[in-house]
């Protein structure tokens, strides 16, 4: 059972995610990332640019929906 | 973190609940809707209605997609789940919500197998790790979720993964917005606009808002500042005469949207004539299913549903709180026969719906003020 006491609703809802890129998979479209917790994910990289190792994404469902801009 | 803690800087939004209150003015009551579940549940964890001056009342929107899945839908999902060979997959608050008779999660005691996925891509590899089940995932959210399970279905037609199919309930935010200014049950001055929705619509669909009913929108971002700097500058259109889209949320969400991400939605999905939102009725074009590209992997034309419509309990009163007529409090069941441990209605299942969120959070504060 997901854990709705964490920070996030995890699996679910208009939430978002922000994750560091630690490895990227370009083949497969994926990216090895970490969430503020340190805790590791594998995310879908289709929806956002070219990523690179270091860079931060909003993740939501496992799939990167943005790049973290600072504006 | 980078782009978590400054934005949850406590003198920083000290400072700006004090532009705010410089903003206000004294006989005027405010009332803004947060459209958004994610907003909801930041608002009670962070305790930011706390900073608002009493005359800025914050109104919590349909913006949850497990609160307004009707129980007819859940009855559906059901069945499914318990048909010959199936494995079931869906998101974790959804196997708690409650259909006619039980939850996904009874289902699954009653000896259907459903299986919390964390990603429809979870589903997916379900789906190739037992070549000779059926695996279905039980696919809900907005627009910030449904590129995410285009792109799992793309997937699965790319890797012919000829065992896994969708079961889609994926809503749309724009149609719900308009039933609720249409609603004469409600006055609000102005909107907080989903932040992640917006990462992938963009601005441009919430222009409607300013234009045809005279409300400012301002898109934000889920951090205590980024709401509290939202009603800032909501509180300085209004000062201003003006309403117009605003986009506090600039470090995520780009005006146009996420152009990869909406073409592969129109390639995978079309919009239902109508679809069921829980308190708020058959709300037109409001849904979406399959596109007729991707039918073969529709669970609704593989599997046989029920379909039937059925009526919310009578004591919950979750459409009033999805609507925002009343607060999560004022449910006649809250916190004594609807609990998150025992939810009667929705938005008690979902960290990111009001009562949820409200009962987690919001009623120690709200204890504090009666004492």
């Amino acid at each position: 059972m997901t854990d709705c006491d964490s920070d996030h609703c995890i699996t679910c809802g208009d939430d978002g995610v922000p994750m560091t890129v630690l490895a990227v998979d370009i083949e497969r479209g994926l990216a090895l990332c970490s969430d503020a917790e340190g805790a590791h994910h594998t995310v879908e990289t289709a929806l956002v640019d070219p990523v690179i190792t270091g860079a931060a994404l909003l993740v939501h469902a496992g799939t990167a929906i943005a790049s973290l801009q600072e504006r | 973190m980078k782009f978590v803690d400054e934005f949850r800087d406590a003198e920083l939004g000290r400072a700006v609940a004090a532009e705010i209150l410089s903003l206000v003015e004294p006989g005027r009551h405010y009332k803004f809707m947060e459209v958004c579940g994610g907003h909801t549940h930041s608002i009670y964890k962070y305790g930011v209605d706390d900073l608002l001056p009493a005359n800025v009342e914050l109104v919590h929107g349909p913006g949850c997609p497990v609160c307004v899945i009707p129980m007819g839908r859940v009855d559906d999902g059901i069945a499914l789940a318990h048909a010959d060979g199936v494995i079931f997959t869906c998101f974790g608050d959804m196997m708690r919500v409650p259909g006619s008779a039980g939850s996904l999660l009874d289902a699954k005691a009653a000896g259907a197998d459903v299986r919390m996925v964390y990603s429809p891509l979870d589903a997916l590899r379900i789906a190739k790790q037992n070549p000779g089940r059926e695996v279905v995932f039980f696919a809900i959210g907005f627009e910030t979720t449904a590129p995410s399970t285009a792109l799992t279905l793309k997937r699965a037609r790319a890797e012919r993964v000829e065992n896994f199919s969708c079961m889609c309930s994926h809503v749309t935010i724009v149609p719900p917005l308009k039933a609720l200014l249409e609603s004469p049950d409600l006055r609000l001055d102005g909107f907080i606009g989903p932040g992640h929705v917006s990462t992938i619509v963009g601005a441009r669909p919430f222009e409607f808002i300013p234009a045809d009913y005279g409300k400012p929108v301002v898109i934000a971002g889920f951090e205590p500042l980024d709401i509290l700097q939202a009603i800032t500058m909501i509180l300085r259109q209004l000062e201003a005469g003006r309403c117009a889209v605003e986009n506090q949320y600039t470090r995520v969400v780009p005006y146009e949207g996420n152009l990869r991400a909406l073409q592969v939605m129109a390639e995978v999905f079309e919009l239902r004539p109508h679809f069921e939102w829980r308190g708020l009725g058959f709300i037109s074009h409001s849904g979406l299913k399959l596109s007729e590209a991707y039918a073969d992997l529709d669970a609704e034309r593989r599997f046989s549903v029920p379909g039937v419509r059925v009526a919310d309990p009578k004591a919950c009163q979750c459409g009033e709180v999805l609507k925002g007529v009343i607060k999560p409090w004022e449910c006649k069941v809250f916190g004594t026969a609807c609990t998150p441990e025992r939810p009667i209605g929705t938005c008690m299942v979902s960290s990111e719906g009001a009562c949820a969120a409200y009962y987690n959070f919001g009623r120690f504060a709200r204890e504090r003020e009666v004492v």
